[in-house]
């Protein structure tokens, strides 16, 4: 009953500050800080895919920027170069994206662990190189300009502005699904699969079949934030799709803290925030910083910067209240 | 030949899995990390300062086992109960901080060291061959005798196969795992170093090849089934040659562009067959 | 007389080691059957065989008339099979209670479609699931423990949580792994009195135990394996005067 009512008020605490997230940029915020949070957008509906797989399932995924890619490739080729409708040519990309991820789910998860997170390391490379070198249709390294942008009926999203509610209108409905799955008989079935597989098979849990759902889950979420990505910046490029790209996810999802929807905001916001205002005041330390937020987080807060923050103050709370309680 | 070549250099790496691997349960996802800081410190120290080839070398290899060794202490001692996924994100993030120094300190560009004896071409059995080429099959050959018989013949290669064998009875006979595996970690970083000092004047290097080089070597080392030093350098000798006559065939539209690729479709696909075995017969053992 | 599990002529080696020969047995419906034998005499084997965890050489197992040789493990549990682990094996990241519920996984059906948009028919479930869960909980007698995580809990409690997580699945047959090792005196009494309940809801045991005190306490069917063979069975006290266990046992000094 209790953990019900404190569920409750969680709900409204998230609700209330995602209103506040979405009504931020009627502020001065607005000139200044639209795209960023454009970005954090995106980056957080990648990020929440993976933490579905990583976190709550415990598969390795270093290549995720690949499904990123190829959602964004499929929109910009079919919108600019065949006149296809952008929002049809988003949910193309999204169904191939889908299709790609369950084809390729059968031989990846006979793998397991590290072998697991080398082949989908080796897939995500593969991906990127036909990117870049299927130049006739994808403009190679260069990339293609003059992507159209979204519009329904006669409104077109032509501002920063308007696609920002866009991104995160889509982004909120991920999220609360991907809450609600969670929470639900599934979820518990790929928190069995992390737990112990053995176990999990034991109770009846298709293991299998479980992660091979996740898997596209979290593929079509990359693939549709891949086609908002190229519909946002009118322009697509080889470069935020390769190695370093998945390992970004990763610092995200690390950051969020793994086992968590609502820290992959936090993940997202934290690390594009550092990236995009920090950072670059510095010169190029990004894959320093990344790689000691990766260590350092992982050693000292095996479960993520987010989630091991919350606990911290979840204990703290405890012993002001027990300390309340004496008399 | 060529794929004997660079077989040999993916042979070394898988050296450095296995024996990371068998003494520590633990898979390096920094290992390719040593290639390049082999290849790169090596250029730096050739460039920079007058030293002669050999002891930059050696120089550059006990620098590199240095890093192995800080990279144990630092990271991974301090993790020692954590979950593989803990362990494969704290090595790729010590993979991903070390290409960021270099690409920091050093340069971003590609850069070749001089060739150990110049880059005329010899005739052998009719057939051209770089002198490099010869270097790197020779070290590699000569470092897998090394090591084998250092674990064969040495006391601490004997307590490293201990470890390897059973880390619980080890440590009941008063070996100390720990030293163990940091010994493990410089032996491979320094293995790893080896393979980037002789294949980078070949090849040239940069601060980026790190993961390529991880992932093929490890590859060479699943084939051997992270086992022994000879398996891991079969394995490397075996993805070298298949990767050459797959980028050899006709693709057809497929052209050449695609080598990378069809290279790591085909590496893929020997991992999925390789591994599908060893999990097998992991269960029943 | 009706066995609700038979293996006939079950055969089973790894690499060269035969772990399990030409071994024939019945579960008796609504008994509590154990299996057991000195170390290596291939009795978790057959655990795992009847699990589905790898697949038989040669032979046949046999539940409630079908046969299971090319059954995959997960759907075993749904045709009534269910067991715990001798190393426990609980999902260290849940509750108790959660535990359990996973335990309703085979017996609700609502999935991803259901739950992303939260339709009635997943909360109706999700209700029933919940109800249940804790009435196994409540069963095993950790009712208070169940918002705790599952690790937190002391060994003992951990091998009840396991119990009943299986019992969650609604099987006709629980496979107990060494239910009774690592509790002390008073704890495996209480778990002879759990077992026992469980048989008397109807549920066949079969259970695979070190501890003789327990076994001959607890079973109403003893079978004995030894190198992979069986080499008796009958009742406790059958067993207890049986030659040729007591020489199993006992091993060389016979000689």
């Amino acid at each position: 009953m209790l953990a019900k009512v404190r569920g409750r008020a969680a709900y409204a605490v998230i609700v209330l500050l995602l209103l506040l997230v979405m009504l931020a940029p009627f502020e001065w915020f607005l000139a200044r800080y639209t795209t960023l949070m454009i970005f954090i957008g995106l980056n957080t509906m990648l990020t929440v895919g993976l933490c579905l797989l990583m976190g709550y399932t415990g598969q390795v995924s270093l290549g995720h920027a690949a499904f990123f890619g190829i959602g964004a490739y499929f929109s910009a080729i079919l919108s600019k170069t065949y006149d296809v409708n952008p929002w049809l040519a988003m949910g193309i990309g999204a169904a191939a994206t889908g299709a790609f991820a369950y084809v390729i789910s059968y031989p990846i998860f006979r793998l397991r662990g590290n072998y697991l997170a080398m082949a989908t390391l080796g897939l995500g490379l593969i991906i990127y190189i036909l990117f870049r070198e299927l130049g006739d249709y994808t403009g190679g390294p260069d990339g293609m300009y003059g992507i159209p942008y979204l519009s329904a009926g006669g409104f077109v999203f032509d501002t920063p502005f308007k696609r920002y509610f866009l991104v995160w209108g889509l982004c909120l409905a991920m999220l609360l699904i991907s809450q609600n799955i969670v929470r639900s008989r599934s979820g518990r079935a790929l928190r069995a699969i992390h737990g112990s597989e053995a176990a999990a098979e034991s109770v009846g849990i298709n293991s299998a079949q479980f992660k091979m759902k996740i898997f596209v889950l979290s593929a079509v979420y990359a693939s549709l934030a891949g086609s908002l990505f190229v519909h946002h910046l009118r322009f697509v490029g080889p470069q935020p799709f390769g190695f370093l790209a998945s390992v970004m996810v990763v610092v995200m999802a690390v950051v969020g803290g793994l086992a968590s929807v609502w820290g992959a905001i936090f993940g997202a916001a934290a690390i594009r925030i550092l990236s995009d205002k920090v950072l670059l005041e510095f010169g190029e330390l990004d894959l320093i910083v990344y790689g000691l937020i990766l260590m350092v987080v992982m050693i000292f807060l095996p479960q993520g910067l987010f989630v091991g923050l919350k606990e911290g103050y979840a204990r703290l709370r405890l012993r002001y209240v027990r300390r309340e309680a004496e008399p | 030949m060529a794929g004997v070549t660079s077989g040999s250099i993916y042979a070394l790496v898988g050296l450095g899995f296995t024996v990371i691997y068998s003494v520590t349960g633990i898979i390096n996802f920094a290992q390719g990390e040593f290639v390049m800081l082999g290849g790169m410190i090596s250029y730096i120290i050739l460039d920079s300062t007058g030293l002669p080839t050999v002891p930059a070398l050696l120089l550059t290899i006990a620098v590199v086992a240095t890093v192995g060794a800080v990279l144990y202490l630092m990271a991974i001692r301090s993790a020692r109960k954590a979950s593989v996924v803990s362990l494969i994100i704290i090595t790729i993030g010590a993979s991903v901080f070390i290409r960021g120094v270099a690409g920091e300190i050093w340069t971003r560009d590609y850069v070749r060291p001089p060739y150990f004896s110049g880059d005329e071409s010899l005739s052998f059995l009719g057939a051209y061959i770089q002198p490099q080429a010869l270097w790197i099959i020779g070290t590699t050959v000569a470092a897998m005798i090394v090591l084998q018989v250092f674990l064969t013949y040495t006391v601490m290669g004997k307590a490293l196969r201990a470890c390897a064998i059973n880390r619980a009875a080890a440590g009941l006979v008063g070996i100390d795992a720990r030293v163990m595996a940091l010994i493990s970690f410089s032996l491979a970083a320094a293995f790893g170093a080896l393979g980037g000092v002789v294949v980078a004047p070949l090849t040239t290097t940069s601060y980026s090849v790190g993961v390529m080089m991880g992932l093929k070597g490890f590859v060479a080392a699943a084939i051997g089934g992270f086992r022994s030093p000879f398996a891991a350098f079969v394995g490397g000798i075996t993805i070298g040659i298949v990767e050459s006559l797959a980028v050899a065939i006709d693709w057809g539209p497929f052209s050449s562009a695609y080598k990378d690729a069809i290279a790591l479709v085909v590496l893929l696909l020997i991992l999925l067959v390789r591994s599908g075995r060893l999990a097998a017969e992991e269960r029943v053992g | 007389m009706t066995s609700i599990l038979e293996t006939k002529g079950l055969c089973r080696a790894f690499g060269g080691i035969v772990a399990l020969n030409n071994v024939d047995l019945a579960v008796e419906a609504g008994r509590i059957t154990a299996v057991i034998g000195p170390n290596g005499a291939g009795k978790t084997t057959l655990f795992n065989l009847v699990a589905g965890v790898y697949p038989v050489d040669r032979g046949e197992i046999v539940f409630r008339g079908t046969a299971l040789n090319n059954v995959a493990t997960h759907k075993r549990t749904a045709m009534g099979i269910a067991r715990t682990f001798q190393n426990v094996l609980l999902f260290g990241n849940m509750t108790a209670l959660e535990n359990v519920m996973t335990g309703q996984h085979v017996r609700s059906r609502y999935g991803f479609f259901e739950a992303a948009f939260r339709l009635p028919k997943s909360r109706r479930e999700e209700e029933t699931i919940s109800l249940k869960a804790m009435r196994y909980l409540n069963l095993v007698g950790l009712g208070m423990h169940a918002q705790r995580n599952a690790l937190d809990l002391p060994l003992g409690q951990q091998k009840l949580l396991t119990i009943a997580r299986a019992l969650a699945t609604e099987p006709q047959l629980l496979m107990l792994d060494e239910p009774g090792a690592g509790l002390n005196t008073l704890e495996k009494r209480d778990l002879s009195d759990l077992v026992r309940r469980i048989r008397d809801m109807g549920i066949s045991v079969l259970l695979v135990e070190h501890d003789m005190d327990l076994v001959m306490g607890l079973a109403e069917w003893v079978v004995v394996l030894d190198s992979g063979q069986k080499i008796a069975e009958g009742t406790a006290g059958e067993i207890q005067r049986n030659q040729r266990v007591i020489a199993a046992y006992l091993g060389e000094e016979e000689e």
